[in-house]
């Protein structure tokens, strides 16, 4: 088990290390004159020679890689590259603050509406997945299999766009202001005003997902219920209730446990649609928003959170799978 | 449908076989494809689509409307809002005074030409490697499922827009048409799904009897791959060329909504709808966004019916995605 995790750290460790190399060569070559986008804003030669200086632009690639690896940009005495403590991914001469440190500061955001989605879908999709895997066959089931092929078929942001204009503007036209249309509260501030503020883009997210977990709960629930231990606790004679949601769905929960963690890990790295739509201040936003700019260093930062945050979602999705997994127990 | 699966299971043989047994194999497929509720309403929605974005440019010529021409002075009220709905403007203008329905129905053309490009592009650059990956195993298959790691852990959007930075050269000027960019770009994202699958289904084949017949006859490996392998395991990679389909239909869309796929004025579906949104325009003249917004979904939905409908034919023991 220890070997097999050795195993996978060491693989997902190496992938990052790989997608770092290769974002860094990419945006070298995507962005010309590098020095001058990187500048603050009306910077003079000076300021522009001074940055080229600070990134090694004018050493050949292999040292600007390596310089890049090891140390970093120094800005006003410090280092912060990725051997150093605490590891850095360079800096951003727009917005004046280590690339690391921007990314952390949107973090909250980002994670609060990717945990939230997924508290919303996976309670939604079980209880919708388990319903119609019960009734199997009726209208009821055909019903949730209607609407959640809807969901399925609804891109994000077509779905972000009527879920805003409904639940907010519909809603205030009417003077009801239950949802407000975008911003965002810290949870340590006032937990009501952060969950009112996600609500909407939490069921934006949340209705894509519903489309693809609730068949996959269904799915994997009737298989488990055609195994003999369930006909075994039926005949023990266990209500229904009981066998459903606490024998078969613990043992049919495990592929979507799988599916979750890298639908998690899609989100985590950035939500850009809803967070465009509801003007959410995320991971996503600030990196659609520097690849714009062409301010590099966030883009290779953020493409490496995203890839960090896909690389470990997978890495626990998997150790999680052996472990519930008795045939791997050992 | 009982009949094909036994026919499936046999596969090789049948595919290898004389004539008449192919085309018993494939009129089967057929009558229980048409058999299959799913499959029919699936292949009727994508028969619509594909004969409106067909039809696109009879319309303009009927109604006398090109996809980017404005007609600021009929279709804008005196304030400049768009109309709705009329005889001459179907499902009203948009915006610039431009037809809305003319620009959905050429939206259907920019978004099927470049996902079907795409997928399909996925589909063989998918396979072969999985074929590879699979068949050899060892240090081969190490590196390609790293490398398929490594693709996947890459954002969507932000590369795709470093990607599309790429793509300019010296004078500012795309050094590629935008829309082959974008081509490319799906097909860079979508290739490890087709690649994963076929190496998960060689493996399972790889020491089958099948395999190992053909080894004992001293088939070469080439013809092992390709004859007796791929045969095997085609139906279930078009499956899933189905339904990876709508997937990067959502993702050109996406991109286009964005402002980094599509670039107006050509239309296209994920630009249309990021226009209404942006000039909130739709509050007044819903089809503005319905238009683009229902052909995106009809699309969508048909896809995900017709490959539904497949895979129950098909591949019976594969659950939904």
């Amino acid at each position: 088990m220890i070997r097999h995790i050795g195993g996978l750290v060491f693989r997902a460790v190496s992938t990052l290390l790989i997608v770092l190399v290769i974002a860094f060569f990419i945006s070298r070559i995507a962005y010309r004159n590098p020095a001058a986008m990187l500048a603050p804003r009306n910077a003079n030669q000076q300021t522009i020679d001074a940055v080229a200086h600070a990134l090694r632009l004018n050493e050949p690639w292999y040292q600007q890689l390596w310089y890049y690896l090891y140390r970093g940009p120094d800005i006003q005495g410090a280092a912060m590259g990725l051997t150093h403590w605490p590891p850095g991914l360079g800096y951003s001469f727009r917005k004046q603050t280590a690339v690391t440190e921007l990314i952390l500061s949107k973090v909250p955001v980002t994670l609060s509406l990717a945990l939230g989605a997924l508290v919303v879908w996976m309670t939604l999709s079980i209880i919708l997945g388990v319903v119609a895997a019960r009734r199997q066959g009726t209208w009821v089931d055909n019903s949730i299999a209607g609407a959640a092929y809807v969901c399925l078929s609804v891109p994000t942001f077509l779905s972000g766009i009527l879920i805003s204009y409904f639940l907010f503007f519909q809603l205030s036209n009417l003077g009801i202001f239950w949802f407000p249309s975008s911003g965002y509260v810290p949870l340590t501030e006032d937990p009501f005003q952060w969950a009112r503020h996600l609500a909407l883009p939490w069921l934006t997210l949340a209705l894509a997902e519903i489309g693809i977990f609730q068949r996959v709960v269904r799915a994997s629930m009737l298989e488990v219920l055609s195994e003999d231990y369930i006909r075994t606790a039926r005949a023990k004679g266990l209500p229904e209730g009981r066998i459903y949601y606490d024998h078969a769905l613990k043992a049919a929960l495990n592929p979507v446990i799988t599916l979750a963690g890298l639908e998690l890990a899609v989100i985590m790295g950035g939500a850009i649609v809803t967070e465009a739509i509801f003007g959410l201040d995320g991971v996503g936003r600030l990196a659609i928003n520097s690849a714009l700019d062409g301010d590099f260093p966030v883009v290779i930062g953020t493409t490496i959170f995203a890839a960090a945050c896909f690389v470990f979602c997978t890495l626990v999705v998997d150790v999680i799978a052996r472990w519930r997994d008795p045939a791997h127990a050992h | 449908m009982a009949e094909v699966r036994a026919i499936a299971t046999i596969g090789d043989d049948v595919l290898q076989g004389r004539g008449d047994v192919v085309r018993s194999y494939v009129s089967l497929l057929f009558e229980a494809l048409l058999k299959e509720r799913s499959f029919r309403i699936g292949a009727a929605i994508i028969i619509f689509v594909v004969a409106s974005a067909l039809l696109a440019p009879v319309a303009a010529w009927l109604l006398g409307h090109g996809p980017t021409e404005q007609f600021r002075d009929v279709a804008l009220t005196e304030m400049g809002l768009p109309t709705g709905p009329s005889l001459q403007f179907p499902l009203g203008a948009d915006g610039n005074g431009r037809d809305v329905l003319v620009r959905t129905l050429f939206g259907a053309r920019v978004s099927l030409a470049i996902a079907i490009p795409a997928t399909t592009l996925a589909m063989i650059i998918g396979t072969a490697i999985g074929l590879v990956s699979g068949f050899f195993g060892g240090r081969i298959d190490r590196v390609i499922s790293q490398s398929t790691d490594i693709a996947l852990s890459f954002p969507f959007i932000v590369t795709a827009l470093s990607l599309l930075s790429l793509n300019r050269g010296d004078d500012g000027k795309p050094l590629l048409a935008p829309s082959l960019v974008v081509v490319l770009i799906i097909t860079l994202f979508s290739w490890t799904y087709f690649a994963r699958l076929t190496r998960g289904l060689v493996l399972a084949l790889r020491n089958s009897p099948l395999v190992e017949a053909a080894q004992t006859v001293g088939a070469s490996t080439t013809r092992i791959i390709l004859r007796e392998i791929l045969p095997n395991i085609a139906p279930v990679i078009l499956v899933y060329w189905a339904v990876q389909l709508p997937t990067n239909i959502v993702a050109e869309a996406t991109l286009s909504f964005l402002g980094v796929g599509v670039q107006a004025p050509q239309p296209s579906w994920g630009n249309m709808i990021a226009e209404a949104q942006r000039s909130s325009l739709y509050q007044l003249q819903p089809w503005f966004l319905l238009g683009p917004g229902i052909a995106l979904f009809l699309t969508v939905a048909g896809f995900n019916t017709l490959s539904a409908g497949l895979r129950n034919v098909l591949d019976p023991h594969r659950h939904s995605r």
